[in-house]
């Protein structure tokens, strides 16, 4: 085995040229999928945190029948202890309540439907962020009535601005219309455009005021710490209040969960269309050596080299052009993906497109460290793959055709 | 005692289009120890013949017995085992596998072999020596003349410890003095081993210093 071993690796560099042709091509097959994936990965992993961060949190609990129909009176009864308990549990945790109605927001050049919510100033910080998203003016801090933010997008197109007034209307639990007059002091901006104009904040006191339900809550939203936990946190409260209707970020957002599942068959796809272009390329590599290597090979089966010798040396060559160019292909992807991970690209000359869809306009590369041993995996089974026929090629070679003559 | 009995050795080429008759229905027996020469002219069959003892061709009808073993009804592998354990080649062209080392292709047959480090170690050097090859040993074939890769080749026929050596015109490629030197070479080492011999030759020089010469022509001996 250590002799057809020293002469594969010996033969592979008979032809220097070609070989490093092939292990350029495969170095740069696995840095390209790599790199792509990881882009593919940093995109729809901002997407989705940028959705749980900002707009459905990981957990949202409501009153069973306000996902049928939104109306006010669809209240949650026991707001307190539902947070009291979340607050309670061992696992790191933000969680905040809400009252929220669907409304017009009024200016004096338009009107526009939105959900007007409610918030608790400041725990809506640490569950739904908003406050880091503020551009202009500033977050709720002071203890003052009939303040609203909205969105930079919003604004723009109702023609306000920062301390300009608007006016909200909306059906109050007595089913009367009710209306108040709010002064801007903030304006948000996240990464998703379409997100932003469907609501407005304002303190959940002045909501409650004008909905005539003191204490109400709608929502309760759950930011934890740790992703991993959710299906565990999710568990753990619907068992604790089985009446109520908990939901995950993934239940609340559909595209969020397509995109993340997309992702996964996406890459399968990839990395299936990487191996065979692989494949073929290592094919045709190697059955360029073997044929042009017939006469050779004739004599070695001439001199008693058996069929299993001849086809595992053949093996072995495909396999140590897959091996060396697997290092220096993955180190090449780490290099890059880790470089673009901490600088990213950035995509602000499409931002409008991409903000349109929620997709970040600086996109960072990051790739789960799995998926390099996934691909290496792939690559030394393709090389493996890619062997078998021109090894069996080699093998079928009979010796005196090969050799012509003795 | 024969170590190559051939008998009613028959072989056509293209026989459903336009048949060639390689041998019609050769005889043959080879002692051991002989010094032969197989000579004709092209197209006689000499080498078809020469094939065919070695076990790289088949006969379309006759025996070939080696070492009172029929080889006509080997499988690939185990015809192929057979050649490693009994049959030396000396290529035309000298076929030395190029990525290795003078020692290393004497070796090569005995790592096939399964045989020990220090036994090939010693045995490879031993030929190498014989041939004179010892202060070459660690050059690879492109870093050897013609004349000194044919000497190699012939250590590696014999480094397997063969029943006999086939040599397929050890000398074409060769000039006239490294003709000389490889002859007595292997001439010496046919008296001194018992090793038998057998060529297919052209070259007068070779059949001048052979012992039998067996000519064939139109596929039959005569």
């Amino acid at each position: 085995m250590k002799m057809i071993l020293s002469i594969a690796w010996r033969n592979i560099w008979r032809n220097k040229t070609r070989s490093w042709v092939v292990i350029g091509s495969i170095l740069v097959g696995i840095w390209s999928i790599l790199f792509m994936l990881s882009f593919s990965y940093g995109l729809i992993t901002t997407y989705v945190d940028n959705t749980i961060r900002y707009q459905s949190s990981h957990i949202q609990i409501h009153n069973p029948d306000w996902k049928e129909d939104q109306e006010v009176e669809f209240t949650l009864e026991n707001t307190e202890s539902v947070l009291q308990y979340i607050n309670n549990q061992s696992y790191q945790s933000s969680a905040t309540q809400r009252t929220l109605v669907n409304g017009m927001v009024r200016s004096s050049r338009g009107a526009r439907g939105a959900m007007i919510k409610g918030i608790h100033s400041e725990k809506e910080g640490q569950v739904s962020h908003i406050d880091q998203k503020i551009v202009e003016g500033k977050y709720f801090t002071e203890n003052k009535k009939n303040e609203i933010i909205i969105a930079q997008k919003l604004a723009e197109r109702l023609k306000l601005k920062i301390r300009k007034k608007l006016v909200l209307q909306f059906q109050n639990a007595q089913g009367d219309i009710v209306a108040g007059s709010f002064r801007i002091i903030g304006l948000f901006s996240t990464a998703n455009t379409l997100y932003d104009e469907s609501f407005v904040m304002i303190k959940q006191t002045d909501l409650n005021r004008l909905l005539v339900l003191p204490n109400a809550s709608h929502e309760i939203a759950v930011f934890l710490d740790d992703s991993k936990e959710l299906a565990q946190v999710k568990s753990d409260i619907q068992n604790q209040f089985p009446h109520l209707l908990i939901e995950d970020y993934k239940e609340i957002s559909p595209d969020a969960n397509l995109y993340e599942s997309q992702m996964e068959v996406s890459h399968r796809i990839f990395i299936t269309i990487f191996m065979l272009a692989l494949i073929f390329g290592i094919i045709n590599t190697m059955l360029m050596a073997v044929l042009e290597r017939n006469k050779e090979l004739g004599m070695l089966m001439a001199l008693g080299m058996n069929k299993t010798r001849v086809f595992f040396m053949i093996v072995f060559e495909t396999l140590m052009l897959g091996i060396i160019a697997l290092p220096f292909g993955l180190i090449l992807s780490w290099l890059s993906i880790t470089y673009f991970g901490k600088h990213g690209v950035d995509l602000s000359a499409f931002s409008d497109g991409m903000e349109q869809f929620g997709m970040s306009t600086l996109i960072k590369s990051y790739i789960p460290t799995e998926l390099y041993f996934s691909l290496s995996t792939a690559t030394v089974f393709t090389a493996l793959l890619a062997s078998i026929y021109p090894a069996i090629k080699a093998i079928n070679l009979k010796p005196i055709e090969a050799m012509r003559k003795i | 005692m024969e170590i190559i009995k051939a008998t009613g050795i028959h072989k056509t080429y293209n026989p459903d289009k336009i048949p060639v008759h390689a041998l019609r229905g050769v005889d043959l027996g080879i002692e051991k120890g002989e010094f032969t020469a197989i000579v004709g002219p092209s197209g006689s069959g000499k080498t078809t013949l020469l094939n065919i003892i070695g076990g790289l061709d088949t006969p379309d009808k006759g025996s070939i017995i080696i070492n009172n073993t029929d080889i006509s009804s080997f499988k690939d592998n185990e015809m192929i085992n057979f050649r490693r354990d009994n049959i030396g080649f000396v290529f035309q062209a000298y076929n030395l596998i190029p990525v290795l080392t003078a020692k290393e292709n004497v070796e090569f047959v005995m790592v096939l072999q399964n045989r020990n480090l220090k036994e090939r170690t010693e045995r490879a050097e031993e030929l190498l020596n014989a041939v004179d090859l010892g202060d070459k040993m660690d050059k690879r074939p492109s870093e050897l003349s013609g004349g000194q890769q044919q000497r190699v080749a012939v250590a590696r026929a014999l480094a397997s410890n063969p029943t006999f050596v086939l040599a397929d015109e050890p000398t074409a490629n060769l000039d006239s003095t490294t003709t000389a030197n490889l002859l007595d070479m292997m001439l010496e080492l046919n008296q001194k081993e018992k090793m038998t011999f057998v060529f297919s030759t052209h070259d007068q020089r070779v059949i001048d210093r052979a012992r039998r010469v067996i000519t064939l022509v139109d596929g039959k001996i005569v």
